[in-house]
């Protein structure tokens, strides 16, 4: 990842959501994108530019957009038709999206699309958000790289966030993944963890 | 079998490509040489627009599909007036507070102008003449909104036959409107639907054990409002049961069904007028 003065910042054409700029390079936002704020966290997160990113609850294509600029390729999954509309106004200047309208529980409706990916990205406010990881391990290379951002408060209100990121972690664990690194995104995100596992 | 199609029938059409997606084999994973192979692209860049295609092929195709449900245009409505309603009360609250803080005998105590008498006597001869405007721009709001209201409830009679002749196409949109839409709707539970409006009591249930909510938007209709404190939630219940149905007429065969409108909302008067629950098996 670039950094400038200690900003994370991304190489591409700008204007996508009125970010900000220096010299250049887009500033990407720890506020707005939990990537970003996981990078500010653990500065070892990176995009290589040879890799295929599998990124599941792509919404406005605002995270997107600073992942493709890093990646060689990014297939973004995302299910609501209004925030897809915006995504694939970002995927038409970014040739290196692949945008898939389609639900992330169920893969099988767009597996025929996917190609091995160095990297699964998920982000989607969903309780079964470790069932959707595990439906997708088959589309990640061994010794791939999986990120899960857990919305703790989507997942069951009754229990403390604690809990259900511990349960998560053990799921994974459960799901043949080894969980390398976690953190909480405090204070960019509120009730909401990073969990990073790679692929055996 | 991938996006391209089998041995022998490679294609990067989108429009061929889009149904060999329908019926995937996740065993085989898709591959760019496969596809150089073939001879249909000569290199990663003409893989890549290829699946992008076909891609947005779809993509644009299910937006088209979604935003075409015949209830997308109702749900816009109802948001747009529920926001005017906010922006509304805030506006009024607002210009009724600066002409109290110019005119000192100016009070809301004792005095049975409503709030709309208020605006249009300002529109007339409010004593600062930069107040006059904004009283009428506020009045023509109310005029807006009385004007939406109405057509908010004909398209709802129109989009949701059933459930409209139950609450009312107001509340019947809100419901709607709320739960995320009319196929959201139809899948839901009555419990849920009777609860929809009022998340925040049930989750403070949820966690800490406070009474549980009786209704949430359902309250807006007349004979839950209405109805005796201590039969109220009885009668959101049986309500929210028979919307729950009317959902599903509404959902999947999309026309009034006179018969079930009379008994559900017979059901519901009888609870009204103090009868018993009639007990069906």
């Amino acid at each position: 990842m670039i950094e400038i003065n200690g900003t994370l910042v991304s190489p591409g054409k700008g204007g996508v959501y009125g970010e900000k700029m220096i010299n250049g390079y887009r500033i990407w936002d720890p506020y707005r994108s939990k990537l970003s704020a996981l990078w500010y966290l653990d500065k070892s997160t990176d995009i290589a530019s040879d890799e295929v990113v599998l990124y599941l609850g792509a919404a406005n294509g605002t995270t997107v957009s600073h992942v493709a600029d890093y990646a060689e390729s990014v297939y973004a999954v995302e299910f609501a038709p209004r925030p897809m509309q915006d995504l694939l106004e970002v995927a038409k200047r970014r040739k290196n999206i692949i945008p898939v309208f389609a639900d992330a529980t169920r893969p099988k409706e767009y597996a025929g699309f996917l190609e091995a990916a160095d990297l699964l990205y998920q982000d989607v406010a969903q309780p079964d958000q470790t069932s959707i990881i595990r439906k997708h391990l088959p589309f990640v290379k061994a010794g791939g790289r999986v990120i899960l951002m857990l919305k703790t408060r989507s997942v069951d209100i009754r229990k403390s966030p604690e809990e259900v990121f511990c349960e998560a972690c053990k799921e994974l664990e459960d799901a043949g993944l080894s969980v390398e690194k976690t953190f909480w995104l405090s204070p960019y995100h509120a009730d909401h963890a990073a969990i990073v596992c790679k692929k055996i | 079998m991938n996006w391209y199609g089998n041995k022998g029938s490679y294609s990067t059409a989108p429009e061929i490509c889009a149904k060999n997606i329908a019926s995937p084999d996740t065993g085989t994973l898709c591959r760019t040489e496969d596809l150089i192979e073939a001879g249909l692209v000569k290199d990663r860049a003409e893989y890549l627009a290829a699946v992008r295609n076909t891609a947005f092929y779809l993509a644009e195709k299910g937006i088209a599909e979604a935003l075409s449900e015949k209830d997308t245009g109702l749900l816009q409505m109802v948001r747009m007036l529920d926001e005017l309603d906010r922006v509304i009360n805030l506006l009024t609250e607002r210009i009724l507070e600066w002409h109290q803080g110019e005119t000192p005998s100016a009070s809301r105590k004792y005095t049975r102008a409503g709030a709309d008498k208020m605006l249009q006597k300002l529109a007339k001869n409010a004593s600062n003449p930069a107040m006059k405007p904004v009283a009428r721009e506020i009045l023509s709001l109310n005029a807006l909104r009385a004007k939406l209201t109405k057509e908010v409830s004909a398209e709802a009679d129109k989009v949701l036959p059933n459930m409209s002749a139950l609450v009312g196409g107001l509340v019947a949109a809100r419901l709607v409107s709320r739960a995320g839409g009319l196929k959201d709707i139809s899948r839901m539970a009555s419990s849920s639907i009777q609860v929809l409006g009022a998340e925040s009591a049930l989750f403070s249930h949820i966690r800490t054990g406070t009474p549980s909510p009786k209704h949430g938007l359902l309250f807006q209709h007349r004979r839950v409002h209405n109805a005796p404190r201590e039969i109220r939630g009885r009668v959101a219940r049986v309500l929210a049961a028979k919307l729950a149905a009317a959902s599903r007429l509404d959902y999947f065969r999309g026309e009034r069904v006179p018969e079930f409108i009379e008994s559900a909302n017979k059901k519901i008067d009888d609870l009204m007028n103090g009868g018993e629950e009639v007990k069906h098996d």
